[in-house]
């Protein structure tokens, strides 16, 4: 497997008037090529804040950025964390490019299509127009958009909700780049919609032989296209695992609370498990877990007590790894129960 | 393209028609007597009756407002005998305060006033969006907050102070401008003397404006550079410099253009103060002589004629908006 | 001149001891200057904050400062007054006629005889027929309106049952009416003589002859109306400019000095900038920007002791009483109580208000009467009212007023009643300062237990308290003379046949008595004798209080530094416009 992608003790604070917000906190994680990896979390969970560092996006000056991530360009890994803002512009859409939830406001409504994707091409290629507008085509070609020569000279206006999320993802593939972020690509989208999007992701990463870093709340999606999962909560990563661990054997209670609160068609008609309580503020976060003022499990906890100390990202398996004060034997045992009375 | 054309000409006739009705409705209620207002002291009940039958108001409203609308189209005589004369067409009336055709008045009237109105919006545009750029550019770092220093100067100066001093510290007191006194001179004539003459005035309008403008486009293009376009065009890993004056700008455009083209329309209605301050005999000032003197044939017209013009600006705006703006469509 | 511009500039004085003209009131003008020769050339410009002057058509002019600018430069009339300083200035001079007119049978009959080698500006000679065109002209009031209108009334045409001459005007008279009318304005065979018939003795008759009521107008350039845009040139000066910034004036070509011996025109070009604001005006004078320009309406209230203050306006300054009288006319018929008119007099809080309006350095005096200083032959105090009258205070004789309500109450209970209770009605036009005037003279009035209240009209001011059934308790109003004979000043306010009776006091028991008076007054040859009979009147007028009057007017005006020979002039209270020369 080649590693495209190591994100290493990330930190990531903003100055605001009400004090710092310590919006990624310490985070890690790997994406290899040929995998997707998702980060899950509620919002402000912090995970769009990782993925916008990746991309460079956040302002200097604005966003206090410690730690490392290691990015292939190509073959070649530089670290974004440390990079001028030229340097980091210079990967952003190339090496690596992004897609975002919302697929009609992120087009430029003024521009025709084909224009914005040419764009793409030309900041990376510059002089090169008609080889960018062949390349457009052939991109919405790529990702199945019918007529794409006419299409080409429409305005976003003129799209669907699936056909402009198309038109983001041939975009992000205009320089072949080998990490894609995709942010929340489906949650402005229809059902039906949304699995055809998530085809064509997965289809075009085989294709490209690209890495894909997922951002989203939706585990539905996750189970769907993930491989490794990373759940974050309050700025850090709560458990990290294989997606199918995640799934049938979560062992972070926070993870648990998400699964449980996923909707399902149930006999006995009984209203969603939502986790009681709020996020804390990332201003003010508490002294010891995070998690502890929502959490069910506190009285298992051994003596570390949970309002004390924060939990170190721990696990028997190397792969699968969390964060709770609760021993692991015990959780594993508990949570499986729950799940099993839930999922029925 | 050309049915919208049609309906919305359709449209401005008939506001115009209602808005002329209702002008002179207006008049035709107001507890005084025209014709009284004619002649001075020494006034006889006589005269009066004269002057009635000579202006026209002897006879009912209806056929009042016929003869105005007739007289658009065909012309119109006043007077009898050997003092008769004739307001060729399109006639909108007589001033008897002026002794002249107010289609000839507005006529000469009109060129001043466009000028006037062109050349502040040019200078308020450049100065207005070049400001807001400039602040938006640097967000709360000194040329921000210079800006809107000069912004909230500007819009808590009434024009008539602005203006006044203008004139008497530049003009009179520094003698930096030349005071104009001798009148409009256009542009193809003299360029310099038409520079000279609309100058100060120009500014004058030009400040009031430029702030509001700079604060617009200050707001418009901080709004825009959150916009999720905005991000994807740095995720594409476009320059912030293209990022800022194309796709932010373009995108501010289409407001800045709606609110230039209904400004520009309302200073067309008149720049009254402006025209006031700096003697400009344009519509403005044509207007509040007007109404001053009760000169309601005037009055009646300037009035129709703004309607016309915030119509016909509408239209443009609309226009251009669909140009500007590829999701509206011109149906 | 009409009242209805009376107010253009406000205000008023005289000094009390002012009886003479040659004394009149006038200081800082540049003597030094006038010594020197005046040169020829330049351009002299006035700055004026109105949009035009009110008319240029020589029927339709009628007020002081517009007829001593038109008459000066471009309007040349039959005699004119004389543009020299001090008395002398009101002297009759002869102008496009050759004599200060003829007059015979009781002076019922006037002839002048035409000078000749006149012309108009397009090179046409001018005839006796123009003159007799151009008089006709006023008859047409619906078209050629505004004018003093003496004629209608003197001259010998018949009358229909209303009182109203036949005669309409040039532009739609019956051939019948025009014969009248040419049989009352005829020209001689030789078209150098003409002649009016009056239907009374006017003795001053030529004294209307200095208007442009009576000049002459080809009848193939008149254009009605818009004859007052551009009215053929007579004088030196033509109009080539008439637009709603400039009235533009350069030398007229058909006029020659061996044909007018009273003009002498300096300035190669006459301009008056319209529509200045007045501060800027005013920042003009104060900077010189403009040193060959004249404010043409006089300095702001707010910057006049800048001017007259600092020594360095000394030669650029005047200071002059202006010959309006102010007063307030009392509707007699509807306040026929002599004793409350009375108590009003002496309850208003004159001292006040005229400080208010800038004080006696630059509003001007406490009226004696209705007959202003400078009306010199017939101006005297009247000892009845104002200085030199017995129970005069500036600021209100309160117990007098007291007195005379208390008279009142047994004498006119229901005039009483409506005074103490129900409030009498001012008429007043509508202006910025009524805000402030308007709680001084309640408060006034209210100390003789007198209410009042406000009818405040915002426009056609005069045609609304002209209308005997528009017109309230009281008038605001002010009168100067149309020439220096008050002929026009007593009979016009106070007769029933006046042009300008605002008192409707016919009705009065000492009406009767009044008009006797009058009309001896009118028939008067003896200019001593009738000055003594005028000066009489104004007393019993005031005796009467048919008006209340307030002040004698004063005004002020100011001029470039590169402006020579400005001095006043006494008929039309202005400067002799025709006489400035640039000095540079």
């Amino acid at each position: 497997m080649t590693e495209l992608l190591r994100i290493e003790d990330l930190h990531v604070s903003f100055k605001t008037d009400d004090g710092v917000v310590r919006a990624v906190d310490g985070v890690s994680l790997t994406l290899n090529a040929g995998e997707t990896v998702a980060i899950v979390g509620e919002s402000g969970s912090g995970k769009t804040v990782t993925s916008l560092s990746v991309m460079g996006l956040h302002k200097k000056g604005q966003a206090e950025i410690s730690g490392s991530i290691s990015l292939s360009d190509h073959g070649t890994f530089k670290d974004v964390v440390h990079l001028s803002d030229d340097e980091i512009r210079e990967i952003r859409g190339r090496a690596v490019s992004m897609i975002f939830q919302d697929p009609m406001s992120s087009l430029h409504p003024y521009y025709k299509i084909g224009n914005q994707l040419a764009e793409a091409y030309l900041v990376h290629n510059r002089g090169k127009k008609k080889e960018a507008m062949a390349r457009a085509l052939e991109m919405l070609d790529l990702v199945g958009i019918p007529e794409p020569a006419k299409r080409a000279q429409e305005f976003p206006h003129q799209f669907s909700g699936g056909m402009r999320q198309r038109v983001m993802i041939a975009m992000a593939l205009m320089n072949s780049p080998q990490i894609l972020i995709a942010d929340e690509p489906t949650t402005a989208l229809d059902v039906t919609v949304q699995a055809q999007i998530l085809a064509l992701l997965s289809k075009l990463k085989k294709e490209f032989n690209m890495g894909i870093l997922l951002i989203t709340h939706d585990l539905g999606v996750v189970a769907q296209v993930a491989d490794r999962v990373n759940v974050m909560y309050a700025g850090r990563i709560v458990e990290e695992g294989p997606v199918d661990d995640i799934f049938y054997s979560p062992l972070a209670p926070y993870t648990l609370g998400l699964l449980k609160s996923v909707p399902r068609v149930s006999k006995n008609n009984e209203r969603l498990k939502a986790i009681p309580g709020q996020p804390p503020s990332l201003i003010n976060l508490p002294v010891g877990c995070p998690f502890a003022p929502r959490c069910e499990y506190k009285q298992h906890s051994s003596e570390a007590g949970c309002n004390t100390t924060r939990p170190a990202l721990l696990g028997t398996s190397s792969t699968h790894r969390s964060r709770c004060h609760v021993p692991e034997n015990l959780r594993h045992e508990l949570f499986a129960n729950e799940l099993k009375e839930v999922q029925g | 393209m050309l049915k919208f054309i049609g309906r919305r000409a359709a449209f401005a006739a008939m506001t115009i028609l209602i808005v002329s009705a209702v002008v002179f409705g207006i008049f035709s209620f107001l507890p005084f007597d025209p014709a009284s207002l004619t002649c001075g002291q020494r006034c006889t009940d006589q005269i009066v009756e004269a002057n009635r039958v000579r202006l026209g108001f002897d006879k009912p409203i209806y056929e009042q407002y016929w003869l105005f609308l007739s007289g658009i189209f065909a012309g119109r005589t006043y007077g009898a005998g050997s003092a008769a004369f004739t307001c060729p067409a399109p006639s909108f009336g007589y001033s008897f305060n002026e002794n002249a055709c107010v289609t000839d008045m507005i006529r000469e009237a009109l060129p001043i006033t466009i000028s006037l109105a062109i050349g502040a919006l040019i200078l308020w545009l450049m100065v207005g969006i070049g400001l807001g750029i400039i602040a938006a550019k640097f967000k709360n770092r000194w040329p921000d907050t210079s800006s809107s220093v000069f912004v909230l100067l500007a819009t808590s100066l009434p024009t008539f102070v602005t203006g006044l001093a203008l004139l008497i510290w530049v003009s009179i007191k520094w003698k930096l401008v030349p005071l104009s006194l001798t009148g409009y001179t256009s542009l193809i004539d003299n360029p310099y003397k038409f520079m000279q003459y609309f100058i100060l005035p120009w500014i004058t309008l030009a400040i009031a404006y430029a702030a509001i403008y700079t604060r617009f486009t200050r707001a418009a293009l901080l709004e825009t550079l959150g916009e999720d376009y905005i991000r994807t065009a740095r995720a594409k890993g476009v320059g912030e410099r293209v990022v800022f004056f194309k796709h932010t700008l373009r995108a501010v455009l289409a407001p800045l253009v709606t609110l230039a083209g209904l400004d520009f329309a309302g200073l067309i209605g008149g720049a009254i103060i402006t025209e006031t301050i700096f003697n400009l005999p344009g519509l403005g000032r044509l207007t509040l002589r007007s109404v001053y003197e009760f000169d309601l044939a005037v009055v009646l017209a300037t009035t129709i004629l703004a309607a016309v013009v915030v119509i016909v600006m509408n239209l443009i705006v609309d226009m251009l908006y669909a140009v500007l703006d590829p999701r509206v469509r011109i149906v | 001149m009409s009242s209805r511009f009376a107010l253009r500039r406000t205000v008023v004085v005289a000094s009390a001891s002012a009886l003479l003209l040659g004394t009149v009131l006038v200081s800082g003008s540049n003597v030094a200057t006038a010594a020197t020769t005046p040169k020829t050339g330049g351009i002299l410009t006035f700055l004026e904050h109105e949009p035009r002057l009110d008319h240029l058509d020589p029927a339709r002019i009628y007020t002081g400062r517009d007829l001593a600018f038109m008459n000066s430069f471009h309007t040349r009339t039959l005699v004119a007054y004389n543009p020299v300083p001090g008395a002398a200035g009101a002297n009759l001079v002869p102008d496009l006629a050759t004599n200060t007119g003829v007059p015979s049978n009781s002076a019922k009959t006037w002839k002048f005889t035409l000078r000749p080698g006149t012309k108009f500006e397009d090179g046409a000679p001018i005839t006796c027929k123009d003159v007799q065109y151009g008089s006709s002209r006023v008859f047409a009031q619906d078209v050629i309106n505004n004018g003093p209108t003496y004629m209608l009334s003197w001259l010998d045409i018949p009358k229909d049952k209303d009182g109203n001459s036949i005669y309409v005007g040039p532009y739609k008279s019956t051939p019948e009416a025009q014969a009248a009318y040419e049989k009352a304005v005829s020209c001689s065979k030789d078209n150098r003589t003409i002649t009016f018939q009056l239907n009374k003795s006017i003795a001053d008759f030529n004294y209307l002859a200095t208007y442009g009521v009576i000049s002459p107008v080809q009848k193939k350039k008149d254009t009605g109306d818009k004859y007052d845009l551009n009215p053929q040139a007579t004088g030196p000066y033509k109009i080539v400019e008439n637009s709603k910034t400039q009235l533009r004036m350069v030398r007229n070509s058909n006029w020659s000095k061996a044909s007018d011996p009273v003009r002498t025109p300096y300035p190669d070009e006459v301009i008056i900038q319209f529509g200045l604001d007045e501060e800027v005006i005013d920042q003009i004078m104060l900077e010189d920007t403009i040193p060959t320009a004249m404010n043409f309406g006089g300095p702001l209230p707010t910057n006049k002791d800048k001017f007259f203050t600092d020594s360095k306006f000394q030669k650029r300054r005047m200071n002059n009483s202006d010959p309006y009288a102010i007063y307030i006319a009392f509707n007699v018929k509807a306040m026929p109580c002599l004793e409350i008119r009375q108590a009003m007099y002496y309850s208003r809080n004159a001292k006040a208000l005229l400080d208010y309006a800038g004080g006696p350095t630059y509003a001007g005096s406490y009226a004696t009467g209705v007959i202003s200083p400078l009306v010199a032959a017939d101006y005297a105090p009247t000892k009845v009212v104002g200085p030199g009258s017995p129970d005069f205070m500036p600021e209100g004789n309160v117990t007098k007023a007291k007195a005379l309500m208390e008279t009142a109450k047994t004498k006119c209970p229901a005039d009483y009643k409506k005074a103490t209770e129900d409030g009498i009605t001012l008429d007043v036009r509508q202006s910025v300062t009524l805000n402030d005037t308007i709680p001084i003279n309640e408060a006034a009035y209210g100390r003789a237990g007198i209410k009042v209240k406000w009818n405040i009209i915002s426009s056609g001011y005069y045609s609304t308290v002209m209308n005997p059934e528009k017109q309230k308790d009281m008038s605001a109003s002010g009168w100067g003379a149309d020439w220096a004979n008050a002929s026009t000043v007593i009979p016009e306010l106070f007769a029933s046949f006046g042009g300008f009776n605002l008192s409707q006091n016919s009705a009065d028991p000492a009406y009767k008595a009044f008009e006797d008076k009058v009309n001896l007054a009118m028939k008067t040859t003896d200019r001593k004798k009738q000055a003594a009979i005028w000066k009489e009147l104004d007393a019993y007028a005031m005796k009467q209080m048919w008006v209340l009057p307030t002040t004698f007017g004063k005004a002020q005006e100011i001029w470039g530094s590169q402006i020579s020979g400005v001095f006043f002039w006494v008929p039309q209270g202005n400067p002799a416009y025709g006489k400035m020369w640039i000095n540079n």
